[in-house]
């Protein structure tokens, strides 16, 4: 019998010596092609089946490991970055590492490239990831590494690539990788990217995330990577190798106008809505909208729910607020946190403070990074690009103006600002608009920065 | 990737049914085209800001919705300013960091260094970014009929995003959609054999299997705008709704924005071959692309041509043109019809790809060629 890889499968051709292979995990006969095949990502189990069943195959062709003289230092580990590696080895090396933002994961990464030995793809969700990836792996390793993303296709033993050329190429790349570690996994367990990493046969499977999914995406994502194996969160490392932090609310009102514009819209929206919770008291938000989207009014009360949300993101009180923050602060390295691009544009108009979305291309956002560290800029404004992955500079202030993405965004741009120096103490500003749906907003996502202590191991 | 576009369909009797834009769109597709038109030349943003008002009339939101997004697609949108707007942001912010001064006072000194106003630089700012760009016109003129074809289009390919496998019975231009098939990945299979002219495909991604993957449901999308090429074809699929299995059925005639018109000929010594024949045989029929043949399980043979007697349908004979290929490929290619045992089977050879008899199909015709074919060769074998 023999095995091949064949588009994110593994094929089963020959006459087997035995044929049943109906014990085989996840084996099925394929007649299309008069063979039987399995998912790529149960390769380890099948390989492991034929071995213990004395069932003689010819292999695929094992994938190209690095040169292990390529590595020109050995990378050195906090002793909690040591404790999340052991507990990734004794879980087989397969499993989740949940650290905070700013405690060094890409360095446990490369660690567990570096011991392992393994060829390894290292999957990140955004180009300027792939940069970032490809400058830490230069510090230790001297071969070349590989670079799937923004238009290029390079492939060596050790390869970075973005998710979304990860889901386009893996049906072609899934068998050159014993290992996978995959950045920022929470975007994984829910999604049409899960296809990546079933298409891949890479036994060897290492997540790192600061917000690891709970409920279903989470059993998902034990298929797909393996358990959480080891949890610490902002508290249990904040004062020591994260910065110590203050985080201020700042309540705010809505002016007479807009509170007036604020109140008609709740009330065509609530007048749907409330009518929804009586007949249905237990149905969810997504049941909500599919039947609102049914009929005018419905139509009509989520656009008042859109409107009511658009109108809270950046306030008279919240502009007042902020041009006196940056005052205080102009000369702290101060990050702006906004709902959507409008704001974090109609910011940078306002304040002439350097915007960072998704709109802005990826050589720019380096520059700006740069320019940020060595302070000719310092304050910036983002809604997204900021959240998560990406290497700040050391900044110290932060501002959030809106946010709608709850817990784990807050948790991962509290995160941006808990780089440890000498002394420092970061300030965390929320402005929460009152009586309006910003309060319940702001409650639900301070739960991220709650120690989950003990740390599991 | 993509957003989830809103998708416009019911659901009876386990059947999608797409709720294709028709004339009676038509109305509010126009005043679509003309708000759009109405803002060329100015920040798309306004635009956005403009389309999320209702239209005047009764617009269904889920197929303005989709019309808007293709519309978007195919429009282009352009950046105009002073100064690069790359190059204004690195100088103003830089600025306005560097001194505590007022925003007009950082504007205006950095506009002096430029050499432009204040209110210009202003502009530049972020004339690049996509809300900022300027709304352009489609790259050819668009009717109200063509934007519902391409939202059609559109809708099809979304709801097929979630196929796991599709059968085409389908006639003509079989090679091109198998050829496209293949490049994506997926494989296909001659369910069964329907009439003469034509074939029963079974197109799936290696994964269909297991489960509905987006990455071949998307393949599989790709397919449907080259069927409008079909002279006839019928296509159903299976999907995924969230666990519900349902079938999306569509045929010749459905409301689909074509793919750009297919070659006829893969070569001019093809075309060349069936404008002579057809001069020379007026009593045969030269038909291109016939019928696909299965060489193995994940094998098809496209035979260049059928000729066909028009007085005698026991006459038919498919005509393969061994051409310009290397010698693996050529290799490759008589296994396969050794494989098939094609009993009428026609293979003209180039003279120079040095074919020995013993690796030629048996029962084969063989005509060989040097450039050009010649009808009268063929004829000679056929008696």
């Amino acid at each position: 019998m023999k095995l091949r890889f064949d588009r994110g499968t593994i094929l089963l051709t020959g006459p087997p010596e035995r044929p049943d292979l109906a014990g085989a995990p996840g084996v099925v006969w394929d007649a299309r092609v008069g063979a039987h095949r399995t998912p790529a990502i149960r390769y380890p189990a099948l390989k492991r089946w034929l071995v213990e069943g004395k069932i003689p195959f010819q292999d695929i062709a094992p994938p190209l490991r690095p040169a292990g003289a390529d590595w020109s230092s050995v990378v050195d580990l906090r002793p909690y970055q040591e404790a999340a590696l052991a507990a990734w080895e004794l879980g087989h090396r397969r499993g989740v590492i949940a650290l905070p933002t700013g405690s060094g994961k890409t360095r446990l990464a490369l660690a567990a490239l570096q011991r392992t030995c393994l060829s390894a793809l290292c999957l990140v969700p955004t180009r300027v990831l792939v940069d970032q990836w490809l400058r830490e792996i230069g510090t230790v390793h001297r071969g070349p590494v590989g670079c799937y993303g923004d238009g290029v296709r390079q492939l060596h033993p050790l390869t970075v690539a973005t998710f979304e050329s990860a889901y386009r190429h893996m049906a072609h790349l899934g068998d050159r990788f014993d290992l996978l570690i995959v950045d920022e996994v929470h975007h994984f367990g829910g999604g049409l990217r899960d296809e990546a990493l079933e298409m891949a046969i890479a036994g060897t499977r290492l997540g790192l995330t600061a917000t690891p999914p709970r409920g279903a995406a989470a059993t998902r994502l034990d298929e797909l990577v393996g358990p959480t194996l080891f949890e610490l969160t902002v508290a249990d490392l904040a004062g020591g190798f994260l910065a110590s932090f203050d985080v201020i609310t700042l309540h705010l009102d809505l002016s007479p106008e807009e509170r007036t514009t604020y109140s008609g819209l709740r009330g065509v929206f609530q007048s749907v809505h409330g009518e929804f919770r009586r007949t249905a008291p237990g149905a969810t938000w997504l049941d909500f909208t599919v039947h609102a989207a049914r009929t005018p009014e419905g139509r009509r009360a989520l656009a008042a729910w859109r409107q009511m949300g658009r109108l809270v993101t950046f306030t008279h009180a919240k502009r007042r607020a902020l041009a006196a923050l940056l005052e205080r602060h102009r000369l702290s390295r101060v990050l702006i946190f906004t709902a959507d691009n409008e704001t974090a544009y109609a910011i940078a108009r306002l304040h002439l403070v350097m915007p960072l979305t998704c709109d802005i291309g990826r050589r720019e956002r380096a520059a700006v990074l740069e320019q940020f560290r060595l302070g000719h800029l310092r304050t910036l404004v983002s809604a997204r690009v900021l959240n998560e992955g990406l290497d700040v500079p050391d900044a110290d202030v932060a501002v959030i103006v809106g946010g709608t993405l709850g817990e784990r965004e807050h948790v991962q741009r509290v995160g941006r600002l808990l780089r440890p120096s000498e002394g420092k103490r970061a300030m965390v500003y929320e402005l929460v608009t009152r009586h309006t749906i910003e309060v319940g907003q702001a409650r639900r996502r301070r739960q991220g920065l709650a120690a989950r202590a003990p740390a599991q191991l | 990737m993509r957003p989830a576009r809103p998708l416009s369909y019911s659901v009876t009797a386990r059947q999608v049914v797409p709720h294709f834009l028709g004339e009676h769109d038509h109305p509010w597709l126009r005043m679509l085209l003309e708000e759009h038109a109405r803002f060329i030349g100015r920040p798309r943003r306004e635009l956005e800001a403009r389309l999320r008002q209702p239209l005047p009339g009764e617009t269904p939101p889920r197929k303005l919705e989709l019309a808007t997004q293709v519309l978007d697609r195919i429009q282009h949108s352009r950046p105009t300013a002073a100064v690069p707007p790359r190059q204004a942001r690195a100088l103003v912010f830089i600025e306005a960091a560097r001194m505590p001064a007022s925003r007009e006072t950082v504007l205006g000194k950095v506009a002096n260094s430029l050499g432009v106003t204040a209110a210009d630089l202003n502009d530049a700012l972020f004339a690049d970014l996509p809300g900022e760009r300027l709304v352009g016109a489609p790259s050819s003129p668009l009717s109200a009929a063509e934007l519902a074809l391409r939202s059609n289009l559109a809708l099809v390919q979304a709801l097929l995003f979630r196929a796991t496998a599709v059968t085409v019975e389908i006639e003509g231009n079989t090679r091109l959609l198998v050829r496209h098939a293949k490049w994506r990945g997926l494989i296909c299979t001659i369910a069964e054999r329907s009439g003469t002219t034509a074939a029963t495909l079974e197109i799936s991604g290696p994964f269909a299997l297991f489960r509905n993957t987006r990455l071949y449901g998307r393949a599989l999308g790709e397919l449907v705008p080259l069927l409008a090429w079909c002279p006839r074809f019928r296509l159903r699929a299976a999907c995924d709704f969230e666990g519900r299995r349902l079938a999306l059925q569509l045929g010749t005639g459905d409301p689909i924005f074509p793919a750009a018109a297919p070659r006829q000929y893969d070569s001019q010594l093809e075309e060349r071959f069936a404008r002579d024949f057809r001069r020379r045989a007026p009593h045969w029929d030269v038909l291109r692309e016939p019928e696909p043949i299965a060489a193995d399980n994940d094998t098809l043979i496209f035979p260049d041509f059928a000729l066909q007697h028009r007085s005698d349908p026991t006459r038919r004979w498919l005509l393969e043109i061994v051409g310009f290929w290397t010698p693996d490929y050529l290799a490759r290619k008589l296994e396969q019809y050794r494989k098939a045992r094609i009993a009428n089977l026609v293979l003209c050879i180039d003279e120079r790809r040095n074919c020995a008899d013993a690796d030629l199909p048996p029962g084969a015709l063989v005509v060989r060629f040097r450039r050009r074919l010649d009808p009268a060769a063929v004829l000679r074998v056929l008696g």
